[in-house]
């Protein structure tokens, strides 16, 4: 008895010394602290693919081709696949289930990144979530397929795959603007402008500023910080900028630091006060947002009743 | 009474390929539009699972319009003149496709699509008998998806009616639906040449009897009811859609749809996938 109970449990500091990519999962009975982390990391990034597809939602009515109207449509659809992914594999860590998590995503108390807090205006917008976020979101999440919790590396791997494909096509509607009228490269780049530093944002605070770091990494969930995932990405998407003829902006001022080979931000020209109001849910537009799926979920609350328990009937007349 | 077979597209002569034409219209503009209204639903179902499922179907109907619209192609027509520069009221859709949904209304996404199947299914099956070849190689594709859209909105149709609640709101989506969904049936103003040319040889006024005897029997095995057979002629909503008439719904739908195209100043449509040629 004594044994097997020593073989299942794990203490933090046998979690800390085992953690390696996709080492734990739901047979390994995990203590509180690691499940907690790992729930609170992929309810985080499962709202993230709700709020995204929200936002992106309008242009597959505005999508001005067909082939992109249904690009957008397959792709709308795909995040909301990714959000029940990701639900069921925090739901494996038994903290919360997908409804508990669902609910708190209407009700405000659900986390979600900076970027879809932001509504997008129109069509020239797109390619900033659809293109630069979602290209910094592979960033991040091709590093989470080495993350010690298997069922979030797992869900982790079918993402990476379609979402190569929306940023293909982000891509392509990137392309297609560029090369258009001057009035179209003028439009892009006052996007770009407005964009850009919610971009430099979405990795968070610098890893010395970042709260929640310390136990992720040493527990494996997650595997590099946010210095150095923004560094990766600016390598790739400041070249990728430019070849579309957009211009980066001189504040936030980004250098490239020759002796660490890392990009720095002028992290005082950011604006941390509105960042610190969207992280608590705050910012206005982006309540704007919670309360729209508020409204929504709560107007299909009968379906989801008729449904559970049939034959009730509507039981908010009894 | 088998038709001749059609010639090619540049063979037609004006009469045929007007009523081809007009057949064509009438089946794309139903697929875009009514595909175009169940996105409504994507980040709105009343779960993750149902999201996704019409979600899948909105791109099957907007895949099928694709197949559609490029048969007018072959009469040399650009997807920007099909669609992004013509004018709403050129739009040969029925009235049913357009109307928008209240929040939630989920009744309605379920009965609006059991409706629009079973008359897609039974106008694809009229279609099999086609006398335009260019049709009959596309029928195949359109009617193995339908049959999945069909048991779709049946199995819904079926766990909302198990609840009182759930019972009450297919019957009201249905009453309200039902003038709308009729318009499917209304005829062109070719349709006397799309029967006589074989194009479909079964007309709309039948296949509309077969779709009443259809939904009827199915929706009464749940305990909804449909109006008469006797009543269905006065009951065909005033906008039909099939004539250019349609129901503002649609304005504000057609203003949308194609805000991005003209703030763009677009001359042309960006296509991504191969021709339904190639592949």
């Amino acid at each position: 008895m004594q044994d097997r109970y020593k073989h299942c449990y794990m203490d933090i500091e046998e979690v800390k010394q085992r953690a390696g990519p996709r080492e734990f999962g739901p047979t390994d009975d995990m203590p509180e602290e690691y499940r907690k982390a790992a729930t609170r990391m992929i309810q985080f990034h499962a709202n993230s693919e709700i709020m995204g597809a929200y936002i992106e939602r309008p242009f597959i009515r505005q999508a001005p081709s067909l082939d992109r109207k249904l690009a957008v449509s397959a792709q709308v659809q795909d995040e909301i696949g990714h959000g029940q992914l990701l639900y069921r594999a925090a739901e494996n860590l038994g903290i919360k289930t997908r409804e508990q998590m669902l609910d708190e995503l209407a009700n405000g108390e659900g986390k979600f990144l900076n970027c879809f807090h932001y509504p997008l205006d129109d069509w020239y917008e797109l390619p900033m979530i659809m293109f630069f976020v979602d290209g910094a979101a592979m960033r991040r999440q091709a590093t989470l397929k080495r993350t010690s919790w298997e069922p979030y590396a797992h869900a982790i791997d079918k993402i990476c795959f379609e979402e190569g494909f929306h940023i293909k096509h982000g891509e392509s509607i990137l392309a297609e603007l560029a090369s258009g009228t001057r009035r179209d490269q003028e439009r892009l780049q006052e996007a770009f402008d407005k964009w850009w530093p919610r971009i430099l944002q979405f990795f968070g605070p610098t890893d010395d500023q970042s709260t929640h770091s310390d136990f992720s990494s040493a527990v494996g969930l997650k595997t590099m910080g946010n210095d150095a995932l923004r560094t990766a990405f600016l390598n790739v998407y400041l070249p990728k900028a430019e070849k579309y003829g957009l211009e980066i902006p001189d504040t936030p001022a980004v250098t490239f630091n020759e002796d660490t080979q890392r990009y720095e931000v002028e992290e005082d020209d950011l604006d941390w006060d509105e960042f610190m109001q969207i992280a608590r849910n705050q910012y206005p537009q982006g309540k704007g947002q919670i309360d729209k799926r508020h409204r929504t979920q709560e107007a299909v609350e009968w379906v989801r009743d008729a449904i559970e328990n049939p034959g009730a009937g509507s039981a908010a007349a009894d | 009474m088998a038709s001749a077979r059609l010639g090619a597209p540049g063979d037609l002569s004006e009469r045929e390929r007007e009523a081809v034409e007009a057949l064509l219209y009438q089946l794309a503009d139903d697929e875009f539009v009514v595909a175009d209204r169940y996105t409504d639903w994507q980040c709105q179902g009343p779960t993750l699972e149902a999201d996704i499922a019409i979600a899948n179907i909105a791109q099957d109907e907007l895949g099928h319009a694709r197949l559609w619209y490029d048969l007018l192609q072959d009469f040399g027509y650009e997807e920007t003149e099909l669609i992004w520069e013509r004018e709403a009221e050129e739009f040969r859709h029925a009235t049913l496709c357009e109307q928008s949904f209240e929040s939630g209304d989920w009744a309605d996404a379920v009965v609006r699509s059991y409706f629009y199947d079973v008359a897609e299914f039974l106008q694809v099956e009229a279609l099999a008998e086609t006398s335009y070849p260019r049709i009959a190689d596309r029928i195949e594709k359109v009617n193995g998806e339908e049959h999945y859209h069909r048991e779709h909105a049946q199995n819904w149709l079926e766990r909302l009616c198990e609840d009182a609640e759930g019972t009450r709101r297919v019957q009201a989506a249905v009453d309200d639906l039902y003038p709308y969904a009729l318009t499917l049936f209304e005829p062109t103003a070719k349709e006397d040449d799309i029967v006589e040319l074989g194009i479909r040889p079964t007309p709309l006024a039948q296949l509309r009897e077969e779709w009443y005897d259809l939904t009827g029997a199915f929706l009464d095995g749940l305990g909804v009811s449909v109006p008469d057979r006797e009543a269905l002629d006065d009951l065909v909503a005033e906008e039909t859609g099939r004539d250019g008439s349609h129901t503002d719904d649609w304005q504000r739908q057609y203003n949308e749809l194609t805000y991005t195209y003209r703030m763009l100043d677009r001359t042309e449509a960006r296509r991504l996938m191969a021709d339904p040629d190639e592949v």
